[in-house]
């Protein structure tokens, strides 16, 4: 009994250990993995042994029956063995992975996902839940003041936005890049962000007078960088994130006032102001000088758009068939066809890249293997859209495995929300909005396996869960 | 799942008026891998194939056709590939059949892109290659594949029946 407490202890500590490192530890790879640029951290290592001493107390203290009648274990542990068919499934029956990938991937996705139920036990009463709480608050102020560092004090970045940056490069904000603190890329930073001010709206009206003025400098901050990463969607997926908290506090009257700051961030000059409108004229209303190409060779070859295909080049001249631009007003690698503009360019690609590139290979995986899809790490890296992902890798099974977890996990943090107690009601108000901010973002982004987002959410998620058991 | 499959890249019809590559990569180096050089153009390939697919398996609909970015092919078919368009054909959680073209000239004889050249073969020239990799499945793997379909699919059913309805 003894050595079980103890256990217990150890495990909150090192469940609070990870609510502040993962967030802030830069990702260094420790790792890496033979055909991806996705390593192997040491965060990844410090999970691996809180989960192994999970196991341990679990079996310990006799609640392995207890956990497996549990309908939101049993979705989870449902979620894995679908996931572990469709590995099977793609690497003998579609051949669509290398199986170390795929193995790879699946098990990223079993490492996130087992820090909620880690997370539910080994909370065991309101006062851990808040000490969880000050540690967050605190780590997301060092987030916000670290990415204020990169933007305005030249410090280091780290990024995986690509297979070179991702071997844990030292590098500093170029002119015009967007800031992403300690989260490797710009989207992460702002999904974090975003799930931090609609957590932070609810709780403001709850807390004790003398930190309303914290929590209000700490959500002020965050949406102030949140601006700063000029992330479209997990702007709006905040905007509707906030209002939903607001609507379930039932503070209505505050939708205005909501509806004036996001005008006033709107109207404000910055780099998402220009994004949304770019969205608009751009992707919308396809406005905006385009770039017609200098060479004959480059309008051909922008009409075939193959990357393999043999570029033209010149052993006595410095001009190419490349999209080159030596003038540097132009965008270096732009193709006939794109905007010249670099802020229109960047808003273009990015919406083209989904549209025309990472849905429709997600939609052919998913017609190819409706099922089972064609397996973790099919898709690359990136897809963008997180359902979409899912029912092209894991098939409409693996997808509805993972839609009754979050079905499951919303209706228990529900009737929590009924709760008497005040501060676990606005608590669970702001987690409700989240799994809505999440969701919008997952539109747009893989929200579910971005490592550091996606461990944290099914941690708080974990930490709401844990107010079940309470014993205060 | 049990109906009978072919397993060979050589079950299948070579393209018509045209001559078989014996290049290194694409012959036996790789597994499953033929290749053709001919004047047959994209849409003659493809239709040409998805007959000769559909007559292995005699099913009564005609398979799936994928289009894939010309690029995949250095992972579908092997790498450095050339390459203007990719197709596959497959009847799901079955075998996979890749069609991949590298096509330098528009059927008018225009060049497509900068070194655009024909292919020299058997003495004559030709102006399209068709390379085809073909994926088969074995009968236990699509059973077993199957059998997990229909485990996961009654496991979805009763848990989300729970999950759903029960307070």
């Amino acid at each position: 009994m003894k050595f079980n407490k103890y256990l217990e202890l150890i495990l909150f500590w090192l469940v609070a250990f990870l609510f502040v490192f993962i967030p802030l530890y830069p990702k260094f790879p420790l790792l890496n993995v033979q055909g991806t640029f996705v390593a192997i951290r040491i965060e990844d290592i410090v999970i691996a042994l809180t989960v192994g001493l999970w196991g341990i107390y679990i079996i310990l203290s006799n609640q392995v029956r207890i956990l497996l009648k549990d309908k939101l274990i049993q979705a989870l542990l449902l979620f894995f063995v679908v996931g572990a068919f469709s590995v099977f499934s793609a690497t003998f029956l579609t051949h669509s992975v290398s199986w170390h990938l795929s193995l790879l991937h699946f098990f990223r996705r079993v490492e996130f996902m087992l820090l909620l139920p880690i997370a539910a036990t080994v909370i065991k009463t309101k006062r851990q839940l808040i000490i969880i709480l000050i540690l967050l608050s605190i780590t997301v102020a060092a987030v916000n003041l670290y990415g204020l560092g990169q933007q305005y004090l030249d410090w280091p970045v780290i990024s995986t936005t690509n297979s070179e940056f991702s071997k844990g490069l030292i590098l500093r904000l170029t002119p015009g890049a967007r800031v992403n603190s300690t989260f490797a890329g710009h989207y992460d930073l702002a999904v974090f962000l975003a799930a931090t001010v609609v957590i932070l709206t609810p709780l403001f009206f709850v807390v004790k007078k003398r930190f309303k003025i914290p929590i209000f400098v700490l959500g002020s901050l965050s949406f102030l960088m949140l601006i700063m990463t000029a992330a479209r969607v997990s702007f709006v997926a905040a905007f509707i994130g906030i209002i939903s908290s607001v609507i379930l506090i039932k503070k209505r009257k505050l939708l205005a006032l909501i509806f004036v700051v996001i005008i006033i961030a709107l109207i404000y000059p910055s780099q998402l102001r220009d994004r949304l409108i770019s969205t608009i004229t751009v992707n919308l209303f396809q406005q905006g000088q385009r770039y017609e190409g200098k060479t004959q060779d480059q309008k051909i070859r922008g009409k075939l758009n193959i990357p393999t295909l043999a570029i033209k080049t010149s052993s006595t001249s410095a001009s190419t068939s490349t999209f080159a631009s030596p003038s540097g007003d132009l965008a270096t690698d732009i193709a006939p066809g794109e905007p010249v503009d670099t802020t229109q360019l960047g808003v273009y690609r990015s919406f083209q890249i989904r549209l025309q590139i990472e849905w429709p290979r997600a939609i052919n995986a998913f017609l190819k293997n409706p099922f089972l899809g064609t397996g973790y790490s099919s898709l690359g890296i990136a897809t963008d859209n997180d359902f979409l992902r899912s029912l092209g890798e894991a098939g409409l099974l693996g997808t509805l495995g993972f839609i009754l977890v979050l079905i499951e996990t919303v209706k228990r943090i529900w009737r929590i929300y009924k709760s008497e107690d005040k501060f676990i009601k606005y608590f669970s108000a702001g987690i409700l909005s989240m799994i809505l901010a999440f969701v919008i973002n997952g539109l747009f982004i893989d929200v579910f396996e971005a490592s550091k987002v996606a461990s944290l959410f099914w941690m708080i998620l974990g930490l709401n869960l844990a107010v079940e058991k309470f014993k205060e | 799942m049990l109906w009978p499959s072919t397993s060979d890249i050589n079950d299948f019809k070579a393209l018509p008026d045209s001559v078989k590559s014996e290049l290194e990569g694409d012959t036996i180096q790789i597994p499953n891998v033929a290749a053709y050089f001919s004047d047959n153009y994209r849409d003659e390939v493809i239709s040409f194939y998805l007959q000769d697919y559909q007559s292995k398996y005699n099913f009564p609909f005609p398979p799936l056709k994928l289009n894939h970015p010309p690029e995949y092919s250095w992972i579908a078919i092997k790498k450095h590939t050339d390459t203007t368009y990719l197709e596959e054909l497959i009847y799901p959680l079955r075998d996979s059949f890749y069609i991949n073209g590298f096509e330098p000239f528009y059927s008018d004889s225009t060049p497509k892109f900068w070194g655009a050249t024909q292919f020299e073969a058997g003495d004559m020239l030709w102006e399209t290659k068709t390379t085809l990799r073909f994926y088969p499945s074995t009968i236990i793997i699509r059973f077993v594949v199957w059998f997990m379909v229909i485990l996961s699919m009654g496991m979805i059913y009763i848990l989300g029946k729970r999950i759903i309805f029960e307070k």
